[in-house]
């Protein structure tokens, strides 16, 4: 297997009384697209912090490129932070332009690609497109991405999709943090964080686990809900139907007795999944 | 750091707004302070009550000017015409002593009231007068040697119509720089804190000189125009004399301006937002508007305020800008000014430069902002 | 009585913002209204909120006190306390009494923000914040609750409170119309509207879009050739090849899949965007 690109090894990081890493370890190699998954406050910015750079841990190791991180290592990582990090004013061959200055190298871009207009004024899915173009110009061989394709639409999503694929195929290692399952499900690999440690990881089957969710089709769902409930369940709508991940068969059908309804089972999915791993409590 | 100083130039050009309050604004505050914030007062009206009032307003000389005589007035008269407006001044005659009412009310005025009031005092009592009077009273006799009394002969130098414009011009082009230096570059770090680009840069290959020095260089050439501006239209429109050496003067205006763009950049990184970046510049600006020696001298603070006085850069900027524009000191009268400026920027420029490793490169130190993020339960 | 909006258009200026939208609200359903930034659904919503006015169609909605809008912004006066948010709500709804307080102290109970009524609007996190939107707009029980993009920017957790606040609004017999860019988001609806540029690109049930996509979806494991390139994607590793005219003979490899409601929206889209660029060639 390839050295990783970038590894914590038992990290943990106390902010005064509060710990909001412990004891993480992971690794990310070349050609990999790994998926960090967490609520928020459980630890994801913090981790992401240290391996950047930007936050020494408060005990562990990390290592970028094999070293622990340095400014050299700053050439050949790409980091898109969720507010896309391009400046509002200038227009996007500017902000490239000043990328590539401070990164070095032949100038690779178009000028001609993207309206010569401050980016603050462009559609979000050109943003995206330009904020996407500044972080791969340069070739990093390892590549952040914070939330990459919140707010586009579903096709823009896939396209953009395909440039972190591309990045990957050539044998960068890129690291996503996302709220959403239909990135998740794009990764390679997932790692998913609660309350500061890493819950659960391995591939997107490796997570599911062979999980099943009840769905429950009944003419009366707002019925079928209040009875669900009380009988301490937690039932989530869905079109007409109303699904119960993590729950037991019978407990369901007791609490329903009093009306007509048919229950069949379906594979859980992964923000399903999630939410019963991530769950503070359970 | 070429890149980010190209970066700044062009963020600075596309902020139109900023752009023309940069040179706007000093020309505006010149203007305003050159000709209402004059502490010169041309005429004092006075009013003379009391049986010899008509005698006694003959005696009036400038700055005062008579504004009436009631011969039937009384000490209530007069005191009724100065809480009216009427006058700022009253004589009230008629009693064994002329008595002077001086409205206090109006710090400035009084001031000359009272000056001139005493210049006339003076005057009738001149000695010279009194000897010659002294003299045709005694018989002639020889060999008595009177001594001559001369009245002194005052010479004001270096401003001498003692015009408020002319001290107060070289300073304000420090003012100018403060509200240049402190207030826009406060802005340039906390944009980009609030854009999320601050992250972005804390990541790129940049070192916090790179990116230090790129925030100021655009505002060092625009304040420099300003000075220029400033200082241009203040020797034309108010006749300010330059009378010691452009260089040193550049020397001293360039060191402060370094000096002050640096405390806007630290400002600026300390800062959670623009608002916040806005009242802390205000905070730095005022006291030294105030304090600085510009307005009140610094001899009359109490020893405390001077202490405070003595941090802050305007202060040694107005020492500077008048010793050399209306005195002609040479560097060998002014090293003490310069010395202190410098030593305010290292300490100034220190800060600036740790501040942004904190920021950009942090240290074990620089996780203070998460924690309070963390704190909060909204970080992660 | 059901709410909605038939043959809706309204243009800004030189942009054409709706083209002809219909829409049916139900009371006790939920409506997804999907696509990226730009494609008109904070628009739409708003027309149907009564912000704005269409210039053709019709639009039937409740009297405005009967109507609970969240915008995109949330709403919250991040400078009064949460207490203070939702009694200035009550106020402008005219609804008070101790059945109100009843009722919010259970929708602030499930949505997990009880014992946080004092803290400021502004001091919330973002899943916090929008949460407490959906209540401030639902909290008057309202004929038809609009909710401007409720979820993003939010964690799996908040979202899952965000939708079981959704679903009891629908339960309470509510027409809500839900704004998202997300496809799996737009699975819990009971009908869906894929907007792009203004244009309804798909709409119906659910398993109807995606019964009703033409033409036949394949997988493979390696690029597809340039001349298919124009109708192919990467789910994760994969790619995805789309086939307008019915089956196609492809490399080995290759094979045809049923698709999902996410391969359905991708190709809507893409048959969007073929008619666009076609109607802007013509």
């Amino acid at each position: 297997m390839a050295e990783p690109l970038a590894e914590v090894k038992g990290v943990t990081r106390r902010f005064g009384e509060v710990i909001a890493v412990r004891e993480v370890s992971i690794a990310l190699r070349p050609g990999e697209v790994l998926g960090l998954l967490g609520a928020n406050g459980a630890g994801k910015t913090t981790l992401l912090r240290m391996l950047l750079g930007l936050l020494p841990p408060s005990d562990g190791e990390v290592r970028l490129f094999g070293a622990s991180p340095s400014f050299a290592a700053r050439r050949r990582l790409g980091y898109m932070p969720q507010g896309l990090g391009l400046y509002e004013d200038l227009t996007p061959a500017e902000n490239l332009a000043f990328a590539q200055a401070v990164f070095g190298g032949a100038r690779t871009s178009s000028p001609s690609e993207f309206p010569p207009l401050a980016v603050g004024r462009l559609p979000l899915g050109v943003q995206r497109r330009v904020a996407f173009r500044q972080v791969l110009q340069h070739h990093p061989q390892l590549l952040v991405l914070d939330e990459p394709t919140s707010g586009v639409d579903p096709l823009m999503r896939q396209r953009l999709w395909q440039e972190v694929r591309a990045a990957a195929d050539e044998g960068a290692g890129v690291l996503v943090t996302t709220h959403h399952m239909e990135e998740a499900e794009s990764c390679d690999r997932l790692v998913v964080m609660a309350d500061g440690s890493v819950v659960a990881q391995g591939s997107l089957r490796d997570i599911l686990a062979d999980k099943e969710t009840l769905v429950l089709e009944t003419a009366d769902w707002p019925r079928a809900m209040a009875l669900l409930e009380a009988a301490g369940m937690a039932p989530a709508l869905v079109g007409r139907s109303l699904r119960l991940p993590a729950e037991d068969e019978q407990k369901a059908r007791e609490a329903l007795s009093v009306m007509a309804f048919r229950l069949r089972r379906t594979p859980t999915s992964l923000e399903e999944r999630f939410v019963e791993i991530a769950s503070p409590g359970r | 750091m070429w890149a980010m100083i190209v970066k700044e130039f062009q963020q600075l050009r596309r902020d139109r707004r900023t752009l023309a309050m940069m040179i706007v604004l000093p020309l505006m505050l010149l203007v305003i302070f050159g000709y209402a914030a004059s502490f010169d007062v041309s005429k004092v009206s006075a009013v003379v009550v009391g049986p010899d009032a008509k005698a006694f307003s003959q005696r009036l000389t400038s700055p005062l000017s008579l504004r009436g005589t009631e011969p039937d007035g009384s000490l209530a008269t007069a005191r009724a015409d100065l809480k009216d407006g009427k006058a700022d001044v009253a004589f009230v005659t008629g009693g064994k002593r002329t008595l002077v009412l001086i409205n206090g009310a109006d710090l400035f005025t009084a001031r000359a009231a009272q000056t001139a009031v005493a210049r006339m005092t003076a005057e009738q009592l001149n000695p010279t007068k009194l000897l010659a009077k002294l003299e045709a009273a005694l018989p002639p006799t020889a060999g008595v040697a009177l001594p001559s009394f001369q009245s002194p002969r005052v010479e004001v130098l270096y401003n001498p119509g003692l015009k408020t414009a002319l001290v107060m011009v070289p300073g304000l082009a420090g003012v100018i720089l403060v509200f240049i230096g402190t207030l826009i570059a406060s802005l340039g770090v906390v944009r980009e804190r609030q854009a999320g680009t601050l992250e972005q840069l804390a990541v790129m290959p940049l070192t916090p000189w790179d990116v230090l020095i790129g925030k100021i260089a655009p505002y060092f050439i625009v304040a420099a125009v300003d000075l220029t501006l400033v200082l241009g239209v203040g020797m034309w429109l108010f006749g300010v004399p330059m009378r010691g050496s452009w260089p040193l003067l550049i020397l001293g205006a360039l060191l402060f301006l370094f000096v002050t763009l640096s405390i806007g950049v630290l400002v600026s990184s300390v800062s959670q937002n623009q608002g916040q970046a806005i009242q802390l510049a205000m905070m730095t600006v005022l006291p030294q508007i105030l304090l600085s020696g510009l307005i009140f001298p610094l001899a009359s603070m109490a020893v405390g305020v001077r202490w405070i006085a003595y941090l802050l850069p305007l202060t040694y900027f107005v020492q500077i800008s008048r010793g050399v524009m209306l005195m002609g000191q040479p560097l060998q009268d002014l090293w003490q000014p310069f010395l202190y400026l410098a030593a305010l920027g290292v300490v100034v420029v220190t800060a600036a430069t740790l501040r942004f490793r904190g920021l950009l490169n942090p240290s074990p130190g620089g996780g203070r902002q998460r924690r309070r993020h963390a704190g909060a339960g909204s970080a992660s | 009585m059901t709410w909605g909006v038939r043959g809706v258009s309204l243009r800004y200026g030189a942009v054409q913002a709706l083209t002809g939208i219909h829409l049916e609200l139900p009371p006790g359903e939920v409506r997804v209204v999907v696509g990226g930034d730009g494609a008109g659904k904070t628009t739409l919503l708003g027309i149907v909120a009564g912000a704005l006015s269409p210039e053709a169609g019709e639009v039937s909605r409740p009297v405005a006190a009967r109507i609970g809008y969240l915008p995109a912004s949330s709403g919250i006066y991040p400078d009064l306390s949460v207490a203070e948010n939702l009694a200035f709500a009550q106020a402008a709804y005219g609804v008070r009494g101790p059945a109100v307080a009843e009722r919010s102290r259970l929708l602030l109970a499930r949505a997990g923000l009880l014992g946080i009524e004092k803290r400021l609007g502004g001091e919330l996190s973002g899943g916090m914040r929008q949460k407490l939107g959906v209540i401030r707009a639902m909290l008057h029980q309202p004929d038809l609750l609009i909710l401007d993009e409720p979820t993003t920017g939010v964690d799996p957790l908040s979202r899952r409170d965000l939708w079981w606040l959704i679903a009891h609004a629908a339960a309470e017999g509510s027409a809500v119309l839900v704004a998202t860019t997300y496809v799996d988001e737009a699975e819990r609806a009971t009908e869906l509207l894929l907007l792009d540029r203004g244009h309804a690109a798909a709409r119906g049930a659910p398993d109807a879009v995606i019964a009703a996509m033409p033409g036949t979806l394949m997988a493979g494991d390696d690029p597809p050739s340039a001349s298919e390139a124009a109708f192919s994607w990467r789910r994760g590793r994969q790619w995805r090849l789309w086939a307008p005219e019915g089956a196609v003979e492809v490399a080995n490899g290759w094979r045809a899949i049923p698709p999902d409601l996410q391969d359905a929206v991708t190709v809507a889209l893409l048959r969007s965007e073929r008619e666009a660029a076609q109607g802007g060639a013509a």
